[in-house]
């Protein structure tokens, strides 16, 4: 395995606050890893500057051997990183399938030059798209809401639709953040099952903030655990788990191995 | 003869509101698709009609090219507008709009060389001499009228307006169902996420409030037209505002609700002109004058509060979060 992301000393502030203080670590090719810590331990900021929406002050963001962190944010995801927010930020105003089909890279129908000049070319490519959106609807089991708005989901359709969504993109890397926060018990299991399936059978390669820490230990191959805009620790689930420095900081004893 | 009763003044009112409906669509264009709340439409309507007026009597241009340019004229001002401020957060933006189109005025006002200044265009020539840019057009809508058999300029300018603003809202609602319409509609409603699915926002707002001016620009070309004159002060912010009472009107978010809402907006403003009967009649005319704004504003009040969507809005789309 090698690592499709490398985020390199990345420091980012906001005002006198160092909110990420020099953060480094690795996501391996086709792993999931677990991004922990307790609130304020900078991982939503950390979030927010591999995505593109923040820019670091200091410090560099590589991804597949290009460095990212000076793209605007449509172009890192363009790129194949891609992020969800905690609440699944659909477009409420718009109808499901509508939500799918807007997230498609590179639709000539979608640039006003396009339309009058290669006219077959992005209806081509809205057949497509509406045939793709449609097959992932049907993969997370909305396919009976397509032509709903996106408002009239539930909190976990929603999660289901923002995954879909993101799978939309092809990407190579999800930025996962917090999904099973509210998340029903059934839900839970099915949002696994689909991360699971998405990096089998896509080769997806994804990085989750989570504060539940059961569906950490079960999911991810590798555990980072950042603590005042560092990283505390990194490394396989058990061995985190058993870190003296992680469970002072962040797990408690309750969540250490017993013995 | 009752006013109300004469086909000249339907005409008019008629014209007005197709002028509207071409302003008003290209708020609806910014607004009600992209979300971006712009106070100083009537900034472009002003640049659309000066540049042509100018062109044709201090350049000696011929209107045909004149009014083109004076279309993209507007459009350059929407893009000089917005690429330094279409990354400030929303309020910032209606703030910076205003001021925009303050300026514009006040530039109009000031620059009377080049504009002809407070005296409006008949100052344009030299001194002295009243100018007019009208000449071509006059006799094109002489032409059109033979053509069409009218026995009145009005009714000619009528169906000019109404079919230049029956296609624009065509080619507009065209647009808007595209894909590029929808990347649009998702900026509208959530900027961030549209960003991470990989959609450049600054490049579409920019081009929104572009051809929202471009539209604008349009309108600004028939107000000259129709009135063979104008001044800064036609230009004033209120023109804006009357732009956005007819988006509430109609409905935000609806291409084919912009005409309604200017038409309905139209009949409340020719409707209360003439309110000289009790209990109006016991006031003065100038108090009378007042009244009816009053009157106007509390009608559009009711309609709102009545009607929040509009009326040919969507309630749904309204409370959906």
């Amino acid at each position: 395995m090698s690592a499709l992301l490398e985020v390199q000393d990345v420091v980012r502030r906001f005002g006198s606050l160092r909110a990420v203080d020099g953060a480094s670590f690795d996501v391996q090719s086709n792993s999931i890893t677990g991004l922990i810590g307790p609130n304020g331990a900078g991982k939503s900021t950390l979030f927010g500057t591999i995505a593109g929406s923040l820019k670091p002050d200091s410090g560099r963001i590589v991804f597949d051997g290009r460095r990212i962190d000076r793209r605007p944010a449509y172009r890192v995801a363009r790129s194949g990183v891609v992020r969800t927010y905690q609440a699944a930020r659909v477009l409420t105003r718009m109808t499901v399938l509508d939500n799918l089909m807007l997230a498609s890279i590179g639709h000539p129908g979608e640039r006003l030059t396009g339309i009058v000049l290669r006219p077959r070319g992005s209806r081509k490519r809205e057949r497509e798209t509406r045939q793709h959106a449609e097959e992932l609807l049907a993969l997370v089991g909305l396919d009976s809401h397509a032509r709903e708005y996106a408002g009239t989901l539930s909190g976990g359709q929603r999660k289901l639709l923002d995954l879909a969504r993101v799978l939309m993109l092809r990407p190579s890397l999800v930025l996962l953040d917090e999904p099973m926060a509210g998340v029903s018990p059934t839900l839970r299991v099915q949002l696994l099952e689909h991360i699971l399936a998405m990096r089998r059978e896509r080769g997806i390669t994804f990085l989750i903030v989570e504060h539940d820490l059961d569906f950490v230990m079960q999911a991810a191959d590798r555990v980072v655990v950042m603590n005042e805009g560092r990283v505390l620790a990194a490394g396989e689930p058990q061995e985190i788990r058993s870190n003296e420095l992680v469970i002072d900081a962040y797990l408690g004893k309750a969540h250490a191995p017993a013995g | 003869m009752n006013v109300l009763a004469s086909g000249s003044f339907w005409a008019f009112v008629g014209v007005v509101a197709g002028i509207y409906t071409i302003l008003a669509l290209g708020l609806q264009v910014q607004f009600g698709f992209a979300g971006l709340l712009n106070f100083g439409q009537v900034a472009f309507m002003a640049i659309g009609a000066y540049t042509m007026a100018i062109l044709v009597v201090k350049e000696g241009w011929s209107m045909w090219l004149a009014a083109p340019l004076g279309v993209v004229a507007a459009g350059i001002g929407g893009l000089v507008l917005g690429l330094p401020t279409l990354r400030l957060r929303a309020d910032y933006f209606a703030i910076v709009t205003i001021a925009f189109s303050e300026i514009i005025r006040y530039v109009a006002t000031n620059e009377t060389a080049l504009t002809g200044g407070s005296q409006g265009t008949i100052a344009l020539g030299s001194v002295g001499t009243a100018a007019q840019y009208n000449g071509q057009w006059s006799s094109f809508e002489a032409r059109v009228q033979h053509t069409l058999g009218f026995s009145s300029p009005d009714a000619t300018m009528l169906v000019i307006v109404w079919a230049t603003a029956l296609i624009l809202l065509t080619l507009t609602w065209l647009a808007l169902r595209t894909p590029w319409g929808r990347v649009l509609r998702a900026i509208r409603d959530d900027e961030d996420a549209a960003a991470s699915l990989g959609k450049n926002v600054f490049a579409y707002k920019l081009q929104a409030l572009a051809l929202g001016a471009v539209l604008a620009g349009i309108a600004g070309l028939f107000y000259a037209w129709q009135f063979s004159f104008f001044s800064p002060d036609d230009f004033q912010p209120l023109l804006t505002f009357f732009a956005w009472m007819i988006l509430l009107l109609g409905g935000i978010g609806r291409v084919w609700a912009v005409p309604i809402g200017a038409l309905v907006f139209g009949l409340i403003f020719a409707g209360t002109r003439f309110l000289n009967f009790a209990p109006f009649s016991w006031f003065a005319s100038d108090e009378r004058a007042y009244l009816r704004l009053i009157i106007i504003g509390l009608i559009i009040l009711l309609l709102v509060v009545l009607r929040p969507q509009g009326l040919l809005g969507n309630k749904r789309e309204m409370v959906l979060e």
